[in-house]
């Protein structure tokens, strides 16, 4: 009966928890170590309520401390600011924080060269390792003027820096301060994104300490920021340092061992676009419609047949100030898939976000999905498959009369009129014989 | 009719001429045994309920369904997208419809006339109303090859006869229901065009080959025996007008008719199986030209001729024959023929066919568990068919012999030899009995002749023991065939009954359960793999796409299903990712006591992962222990503990109590 049924259509849009006023009254939860962190970082925290994030700034270890409320989550971002806390206060633990990560929150975790075991642990969840503790990222090449003489004040070259303007807004060549452990991730992990790569001469190591074994991060293996969007596409950054996100540094000015002199540090910029991107106001991409019928029709047939004509059309918008707008790419593809693609096209974009794309059914019948799958750094995944059947023709669609058989109807026909003749000429003939008899 | 006879039973009854009495007992006996075999099926729904049983019955039952609500035309193109994902099924193509057709047409006609019945009990009961018919046309059959007496006594063997039974009872809706009808019609057709030679007889037989053809793959065997009887009718001198009338009629017609089933389409015309109905057709034609050319030719020309003609033709033929097959214009021999000649072919070549129980080589014990007294009586119907000869006996002995034969090569076609055992049984019988009663007769009404005749000794005492013990042989038979009709053939295998310890029957309803937990609880468009044999039952009851189901015509899907069942958890959830699986189902009997399950099977899931090509690493040894055993204690063997099936039927087993503690 499902034959005549309308198509199956399944629309999978793994996308959006976030809605249409993304920043505009977004709940923000940010914790701190001592309610002084509030002044040194009051740059961050007003860039934030600026925005539009509801800011509530609250001690780590607050008894009143929760997520969520009757299964319910009261904010949509958390920011952890406090690398000292032993243990959370309230409600708030390592798991409850993974479970508001994989309920699509964003988390902002800064640490530092003495954080504590449970923001190494929570920040092992995500995938990332922070160094021993008391370890410093040391650099002999760059740091900054100020630097107290153990060079533990880095002024990372803005090389290292994810390409991906999404994350960390436009480049430019001014160096970031930075002061903190080094972060080690796993190579394999496709999940984790390297936002701050350490200079290649860099290491992490006590700066107190005379070195004995060999550091277990050094060079560009090592991370200083670190970001993870998870497969619900919640986002996650871990940075080694505290400092890198407060007043004091985004207000410094840099004079590097080799003479160069900025006048303000890149970390105002670099701060604003990542929270920008952590917190859903940048690259995020959604599926708004999708569209499947024969060329020159407007609805989808209940089952496509083989080789008929189709056009495919996906609008995709982008989230860019609060407004979903238009989202333009020439690198979108479409897949037709029966266990393997069968067709892979590149679609053609239109100003109004629609991407589209026509092409013949393959030869061969199925069950199939269209199937749209972007991936690039700094944007939500954007996933869409739609199931169609594809069924043979009918016993009414094929060829009713073929030249190659022209021959064999004609000897169909030939036999037919032979047999009859014959019979005609046997029935008749049958008289004759016993007249000769009789003569 | 035989309500006003018994009203006059007391005054008509011996008013009545010798032929009306003859036709009241032969009405009287025939719907008699047409009633029994429609009652002694029905011991399933009296004990459960209405309902389909075993696989396959839900698939054809779904088919009707949809053919009864959508039309010939569009069950005709129906494109399944619910199984075999993604590759989907074309149902229209690739079934015998004639069992569709037959329930979808009893349907509608009974609604016309106000007699509102759901299909599903047209489905259930339609394998009962056959096996009456079938009776019928058993009675006709063995009336043209001996005489009313064979017919009826091979009529009321039939119609209890275990090894048809267990095809046919309610709710067995499947194609052999109807198919052992279509059989016989057609023989009796085909008997009656031999015998008289007409062309209307050939032609019926022709459109009940048709109907054969289009409810059955197993008319294959048809035809192949009546050319074959057509051979030794030609070899044995027999070859005659009615003979050639008869069989040209019936290839031409029944070959034509028959591709316009769009499973068979050209294979009657392609593949080998069909190629001995073709050769025999044109040995047809050689002969009668030869007959004709030899009545106008004197004997040596005709010999020099004779032999020039022949040796010429075969070597030709011969030839043809090979560049063809060489060319792959026609089809090798399919695996499932081939294990018909050869019954190891199967087991050493294609796991597929192996794992199917019934296509397994019959045991012994199960020829008489399915036949009883008719395994001993067969011998003694082919004795009195070779001491008179002729035509239609030829054909009957032809049927028996082959049909025993291939009867022991695979169970399943232990129902073509059941009925041809109740027909050379019936004859058997009846050709016994009407000479022993006629002795006891002879010495009631004429003593004094007898007395003179004395060549016997005592030979109405004989005769009257011989009655004796031929009827107790008739009655053990009657309740032999009930017993095993009861105990072996009426469970529906979807419910499941067992005893308690106090004697109490116990039903176990959890396929039905679970799978309409899949229907309630799983989004409408979710993909459930399961192994094969499952797969008509998820789609029919549960609504859910499936992988791969009963209908095997995809190894290397089957093989994709099986490599993930029997790989470990990552690798398993790989495959389950290519085909978009949601869902997985499995069968575990441990906790119930039910030895059909999941793990029993593992092993053909092995064997049929490992037979392609992408299943390379799984072999069948890895999962023995190392002593050879197929164990699933602690001592099994790890890829076996490790493997995806494994794990899901002893998920958590451990914190279940069972009644074994």
């Amino acid at each position: 009966e499902h034959c005549q049924q309308p198509v199956v259509v399944m629309l999978r849009l793994v996308l959006l928890m976030v809605c249409v006023t993304s920043a505009l009254g977004a709940h923000t939860l940010v914790l701190v170590d001592t309610l002084a962190t509030r002044e040194t970082h009051s740059i961050f925290l007003k860039s934030l309520q600026e925005r539009g994030h509801e800011v509530s700034v609250k001690a780590a270890d607050d008894p009143s401390l929760q997520l969520s409320r009757y299964g319910e989550y009261i904010y949509q971002n958390l920011v952890i600011l406090a690398p000292g806390v032993e243990e959370f206060g309230g409600a708030l633990s390592v798991e409850t924080i993974v479970e508001f990560v994989d309920g699509g929150g964003s988390v902002l975790v800064a640490g530092s060269r003495d954080a504590a075991d449970l923001i190494r642990e929570l920040v092992t969840e995500v995938g990332v390792e922070m160094d021993e503790e008391g370890a410093a990222v040391i650099d002999h090449l760059h740091y900054d003027a100020n630097d107290d003489g153990q060079h533990t004040l880095i002024a990372s070259p803005s090389a290292g820096l994810i390409e991906s303007e999404v994350m960390v807004g436009p480049r430019d060549a001014v160096p970031l301060l930075y002061r903190g452990t080094g972060l080690i991730t796993d190579a394999d992990n496709p999940l984790v994104l390297p936002v701050l790569r350490a200079p290649s001469t860099a290491y992490c190591y006590n700066p107190t300490q005379a070195i004995t074994d060999y550091p277990h991060a050094t060079g560009q293996n090592m991370l200083l920021v670190a970001a993870l969007q998870a497969r619900n596409n919640a986002r996650v950054i871990v940075s080694g340092s505290l400092e890198f996100f407060s007043d004091a540094f985004i207000m410094a000015s840099v004079q590097t061992p080799q003479g160069a002199f900025y006048e303000r540090s890149g970390n105002g910029k670099v701060v604003e676009a990542l929270s920008r991107w952590v917190f859903m106001e940048e690259g995020v991409l959604r599926v708004a419609s999708v569209k499947h019928h024969l060329q020159g029709e407007s609805e989808p047939p209940s089952a496509y047949t083989i080789k008929q004509d189709v056009e495919y059309k996906i609008k995709i918008e982008r989230l860019e100030d609060g407004v979903w707008k238009p989202f333009l790419a020439n690198d979108l593809q479409l897949e037709f898939v029966r266990i393997d693609p069968f067709v892979r096209l590149t679609m053609t974009p239109h100003p109004n976000g629609v991407f589209s794309v026509n092409f013949k059914v393959p030869d061969v019948y199925g069950v199939y999905q269209f199937k749209v799958e972007y991936n690039r750094v700094g944007f939500t995944r954007l996933f869409s498959t739609t199931q169609v059947s594809v069924r043979p023709f009918t016993h009414r669609q094929y060829e009713r009369f073929i030249e190659c058989a022209y021959p064999y109807y004609a000897s169909a026909f030939s036999m037919m009129v032979g047999v009859f003749l014959f019979s005609l000429v046997f029935l008749h003939h049958k008289d004759s014989p016993p007249k000769h008899k009789s003569e | 009719m035989s309500a006003p006879v018994l009203n006059y039973r007391t005054r008509g009854w011996l008013r009545m001429s010798v032929e009306k009495q003859d036709t009241l007992l032969k009405m009287a006996v025939l719907s008699l045994a047409a009633i029994l075999s429609f009652s002694c099926r029905l011991f399933s729904v009296l004990r459960f309920e209405s309902v389909i049983h075993e696989f396959d019955p839900y698939f054809n039952y779904r088919t009707t369904k949809f053919l009864a609500e959508e039309g010939f035309y569009n069950f005709h193109n129906w494109f399944d997208d619910r199984a075999w994902y993604p590759l989907g099924r074309i149902i229209g193509g690739t079934i015998y419809p004639g069992l569709m057709v037959t329930s979808a047409a009893i349907y509608h006609i009974l609604n016309l006339v106000n007699i509102t019945i759901d299909v599903r009990n047209v489905c259930v009961f339609l394998a009962p109303l056959f096996s009456s018919l079938t009776t019928l046309v058993t009675y006709h059959l063995a009336k043209e090859l001996k005489g009313p007496g064979a017919g009826l006594v091979a009529a009321v063997m039939i119609a209890i006869v275990p090894g048809y039974i267990s095809r046919s009872v309610a709710g067995s809706y499947d194609n052999e229901g109807i198919a052992i009808f279509c059989m016989l019609l057609t023989y009796y057709m085909w008997i009656k065009a031999v015998k008289t030679g007409t062309l209307f007889w050939s032609t019926m037989a022709s459109l009940a080959y048709f109907y054969m053809v289009s409810s059955w793959g197993g008319y294959v065997f048809l035809i192949n025996i009546i050319p074959l009887h057509v051979l030794t009718l030609m070899i044995t001198g027999r070859f005659s007008h009615r003979v050639y009338v008869a069989y040209s009629t019936l290839y031409v017609i029944g070959t034509i008719l028959s591709m316009q089933i769009s499973f068979v389409g050209f294979q009657p015309v392609s593949t080998s199986e069909h190629m001995g109905a073709f050769g025999v057709f044109g040995l047809c034609q050689i002969h009668a030209f030869v007959d004709y050319v030899r009545s106008r030719l004197n004997k040596i020309q005709f010999e020099v001729l004779f032999r020039a003609v022949i040796s010429t033709v075969a070597v030709t033929g011969i030839l043809v024959l090979v560049v063809l097959t060489a060319m792959g214009k026609i089809a090798p021999w399919t695996g499932r023929f081939y294990s018909l000649l050869d019954p190891s072919y199967a087991k050493n070549n294609i796991p597929i066919i192996a794992s199917v129980s019934e296509h397994q080589p019959t045991a012994w014990s199960s020829f008489y568990f399915d036949l009883q007294m008719l395994t001993f009586m067969f011998p003694v119907g082919l004795y009195f068919c070779f001491t008179k000869l002729t035509d239609e006996n030829i054909f009957i002995i032809l049927y028996g012999v082959l049909s025993i034969y291939f009867a022991g090569v695979m169970v399943r076609l232990m129902l073509v030899l059941a009925p041809v055992m109740c027909i050379l049984s019936g004859i058997a019988v009846s050709s016994m009995l009407s000479t022993y009663m006629k002795q006891i007769d002879d010495v009631k009404t004429e003593k004094k002749k007898a007395k003179f005749e004395g060549n016997y000794f005592m030979r109405s005492e004989i005769a009257t023991f011989f009655v004796c013990v031929m009827s107790v042989f008739l009655v053990m038979y009657t309740l032999h065939c009930t017993w095993v009709t009861s105990e072996a053939y009426s469970s529906p295998s979807i419910v499941l009954s067992a005893r308690g310890h106090d004697g109490s029957r116990i039903i176990f309803d959890d396929f039905r359960e679970a799978y309409y937990w899949l229907r309630h609880n799983t989004p409408e468009d979710a993909k459930v793999m399961s192994w094969w044999d499952y797969g008509y039952q998820i789609t029919a009851m549960a609504n859910r796409t499936i992988l791969v189901d009963n209908n095997t015509w995809n190894n290397t899907h089957i093989s994709r299903v099986g490599q993930a069942m029997a790989s470990t958890e990552d690798k398993a959830y790989e495959i389950m990712r290519e085909l978009d699986v949601d869902y997985v189902l499995v069968i575990f009997g441990g906790l119930t006591g039910y030895s059909s399950d999941d793990i029993n099977k593992f092993l053909w899931m092995v064997r049929i992962g490992g037979s392609t090509e992408k299943g390379g690493h799984i072999k069948e040894h890895d999962y023995y222990t190392p002593a050879g055993e197929f164990r699933v204690d602690k001592e099994g063997s790890p890829t076996l503990l490790n493997c995806l099936m494994y794990k899901m039927c002893y998920y958590r087993f451990g914190q279940v109590y069972t009644e074994g503690g």
